[in-house]
């Protein structure tokens, strides 16, 4: 079995949402039992009293990250997979910005949006002003945002799609999580060298942490032995990483397909198509090709197109047209389409009634008139004109178009 | 306030969290989260007041698309856990009483009115970015999303850029 068990998202979704209940206990219990239930000591993070925000946030992090770096180096989790469900795209612009009001809000109140919950459970009244205030600042910024076409253009702004820093970088994860590691715990030692200063500074006798001494020299040894290990697994022979999987499929950039010959497959042969429309849902909803399913392009990457079979041609229909396919779809094990024109183009092909030739036109024009109002008979309902006389009273054979570009649909 | 200190070493508290999100990133392919079941709950009121508002509006809208129920995601339970969660470890303490958090030389009306402003500006914030400390910040920081790691670099900056202002809420 890999990691995550996707079943519990879908057939099994009850029982994924009573462990969903057991998680936030966990959550809950162990942020109250590092003091987050009282604003003081959060607050004490910024005044350089109490680095304790610091220090829980940033072992947890190292926690979590070394942990599933061992996990996927044997095989176990798919780390691509389970970082494109959990995390959203980087879109830098308003992530700076939202980091620093969120830091402005978090000084002003005390808490964050999770702790101010932790402190309502505990009975702290400024933790329930907190839970409040922030389900009405998301509230405000859905009006804000719906009012605003500066807001909306602001929010996707600085799109790099999924980013992660050893992609970027060009290490390989487990290798930057070690650095990561032994760079935090280094910040660990530096923060309590700042708190006893602070403290000296205050005239408070210091070393409040002496009685920990111990718990921490094993915290920090067991980070380290875990990051190791990580590490150590990239030179298992063949343990079947998440990333070696994920590059069985290489990235492709898709072929342009034109409005005639995949309105010809979507009548004749719409089984070996698999088409995806990845506008807005509004938009898609509203109206799209036969057959569509509509995902936003920025859910494309849930739908992780990498690890289906591949046997229908993946199709991709976008506003005005693609240069080249979206990440999510760049690793479709069939062939990728990129709708030419987009559903723009498509609806003044297909949904548009076609102008007769004229009289005497080529066999060819005509073949494409009759073709053109019959799909648009077939699409809108309405019926064709009858077509003019060919030239010269010769009887039309109407040639089957050869299929273009071959589409791997035998 | 030192009364019944039952807090953990702020390592161990933090690997314990850690375990909980290395389960949750496992078992559930997802992060912990918050603010979005913030958002929900504020959804779901206004939708109870005025749904047609709610239909109209683009970033509202998706939340009950499809006839699905605003408050159907696994963030919702995920959150109705933290609070059972957190009640327990307070009760388990000896923390579990009624009460008001503040530094010394704030009065507790004052006080609850910058709870409820940092409130609000954090929910702005968390829309905008996607996520808060826990969904973007936490989560993603153990994934290493490059945006993520920008976004908790922020809130540091941020937090420490307005400690200055409001020192007398908590010196």
């Amino acid at each position: 079995m890999t990691f995550p068990i996707t079943s519990l998202i879908l057939e099994n979704r009850e029982l994924g949402l009573v462990i969903a209940v057991l998680i936030g206990v966990g959550f809950g219990f162990t942020l109250e039992r590092a003091g987050f239930g009282q604003a003081p000591k959060l607050a004490a993070q910024f005044y350089l009293r109490d680095m304790r925000v610091f220090k829980v946030m940033f072992s947890a992090i190292l926690t979590a990250m070394v942990g599933l770096m061992v996990f996927s180096g044997f095989g176990l989790a798919d780390l691509t997979a389970i970082s494109q469900s959990a995390v959203s795209f980087t879109y830098i612009w308003p992530m700076i910005v939202g980091g620093l009001l969120l830091g402005v809000g978090f000084i002003i109140s005390g808490y964050c949006p999770g702790t101010s919950l932790v402190a309502s459970a505990s009975g702290n009244l400024d933790g329930v002003m907190t839970f409040v205030g922030v389900i009405l600042g998301s509230v405000l910024f859905g009006e804000i945002y719906d009012a605003s076409a500066a807001v909306q253009a602001f929010h996707v702004s600085g799109n790099k799609e999924f980013l992660f820093l050893y992609d970027l970088l060009g290490l390989p994860a487990p290798v930057l999580a070690a650095i990561v590691t032994v760079a935090a715990l280094g910040m660990f030692l530096g923060a309590e060298q700042v708190e006893r200063m602070m403290a000296k500074k205050r005239g408070e006798e210091t070393d409040h942490d002496a009685q920990y001494r111990g718990q921490r020299k094993l915290a920090f040894s067991a980070l380290g032995v875990v990051a190791v290990v990580g590490v150590a697994t990239l030179a298992l022979p063949g343990a079947p990483r998440a990333e070696e999987k994920a590059a069985v499929a290489p990235a492709k950039s898709g072929q342009s397909i034109s409005q005639g010959p995949l309105a010809r497959r979507v009548l004749d042969e719409p089984w070996t198509l698999r088409i995806i429309d990845i506008r807005d849902k509004a938009a898609c909803e509203k109206a799209s090709l036969p057959g569509a399913s509509c995902v936003p392009q920025k859910e494309l990457a849930k739908l992780n197109l990498r690890y289906s079979a591949g046997e229908r041609d993946l199709v991709l229909v976008s506003d005005k047209g693609l240069d080249k396919a979206p990440k999510g779809a760049a690793h479709y094990p069939g062939d990728v389409f990129l709708l030419k024109g987009g559903y723009a183009g498509w609806k003044a092909y297909a949904l548009t009634a076609p102008k007769p030739p004229e009289a005497g036109a080529d066999q060819a024009a005509m073949e494409e008139y009759r073709f053109r109002a019959a799909l648009n008979s077939v699409l809108t309902g309405v019926k064709p004109p009858p077509p003019p006389k060919p030239a010269g009273g010769v009887p039309i054979v109407a040639p089957r178009p050869k299929k273009k570009g071959g589409g791997g649909c035998g | 306030m030192e009364r019944s200190e039952k807090f953990w070493n702020p390592y161990v508290a933090g690997i314990a969290l850690g375990l909980v999100l290395l389960a949750t990133f496992l078992i559930m392919g997802k992060g912990l989260g918050a603010s979005g079941a913030a958002n929900r709950f504020g959804v779901l009121a206004l939708d109870a007041l005025a749904p047609a508002h709610v239909a109209g509006n683009s970033a509202m809208a998706g939340l009950k698309a499809g006839g699905h129920g605003i408050l159907d995601n696994w963030l919702v339970f995920e959150v109705l856990g933290v609070f059972l969660g957190g009640a327990l470890g307070a009760y388990s303490a000896g923390r579990l009483r009624r009460g008001v958090t503040k530094g010394p030389r704030v009065s507790v009306p004052m006080r609850l009115t910058l709870a409820l402003t940092g409130g609000v500006i954090m929910g702005v914030a968390a829309r905008l970015a996607r996520g808060c400390t826990s969904g973007q910040a936490l989560s993603g920081g153990a994934l290493l999303s490059a945006g993520s790691w920008a976004f908790m670099l922020c809130i540091f900056a941020g937090g420490y850029a307005m400690a200055y202002f409001v020192r007398r809420q908590w010196t």
